[in-house]
């Protein structure tokens, strides 16, 4: 992981890439304990190309001419798989704005907030998201006054209450 | 067991990640997944049953 995220800080400060924050199982690991995943989701905010359109295109190019190579969605960085997403919502923008530093191996990194990834999870809603929420409820790794702000903020408050009644027992935050 | 994990460092975290991914990637490698997934969970159900 550490030369996956020293080419990718490399990228950002050859201004192929802005901010970045990592998401997914990887960005849910800095919370929680380790869960199984077989690829790394980084999320960032890309430069304006010509004409006002946003590219993913300049981010291959850069790689590939390093070497990496692409495999199905994913683009080979060291020996991580990582898909590149654009921010799709004000909701992924801000989990990327407002990311934290995190370290690894000596290597400074950018983490989504525990909040927007529970947010993220539970808009995307598929099982694993909803038991990725689950744990981080469950071992309080997540500010439930903040969460609700968050949820409230992006229209994500009537979801929230179904899953508490499904999963949480129902109107506990 | 949980708490302890969660409260590693990210460093240490990422180790983990490394060795699981690893080990999936030699579970998918090898087939067995593959092999176990039909038969495999009805047969013991089955025989959990008797």
């Amino acid at each position: 992981m550490k030369a996956t995220l020293e080419v990718i800080n490399q990228m950002q400060a050859d201004g192929v890439i802005g901010e970045y924050a990592i998401g997914g199982a990887v960005g849910a690991t800095f919370y929680l304990e380790p869960s199984a995943t077989l690829d790394v989701d980084i999320f960032v905010a890309l430069p304006t190309g010509r004409g006002g359109l946003l590219s993913l295109s300049p981010i291959y190019e850069y790689l590939k001419a390093r070497g990496c190579a692409e495999k199905d969605e994913h683009i080979v960085i060291g020996e991580w798989p990582v898909q590149f997403l654009a921010p799709r919502d004000a909701l992924e923008e801000e989990a990327i704005a407002e990311a934290v530093v995190a370290s690894v191996e000596g290597v400074e990194t950018r983490v989504m907030p525990a909040e927007h990834l529970v947010a993220i999870s539970l808009r995307t809603g598929r099982a694993k998201d909803h038991a990725r929420i689950v744990q981080f409820i469950e071992q309080g790794a997540v500010d439930r006054k903040r969460l609700r702000t968050l949820l409230e903020r992006h229209g994500l408050l009537p979801k929230w209450t179904l899953f508490e009644t499904s999963y949480l027992g129902g109107g506990r935050g | 067991m949980r708490k302890r994990l969660a409260a590693l460092s990210f460093t240490e975290k990422i180790k983990i990640l490394e060795k699981l991914r690893d080990r999936e990637r030699a579970i998918a490698a090898s087939g067995l997944r593959k092999r176990a997934e039909p038969g495999a969970n009805n047969k013991a159900a089955k025989e959990s049953r008797k």
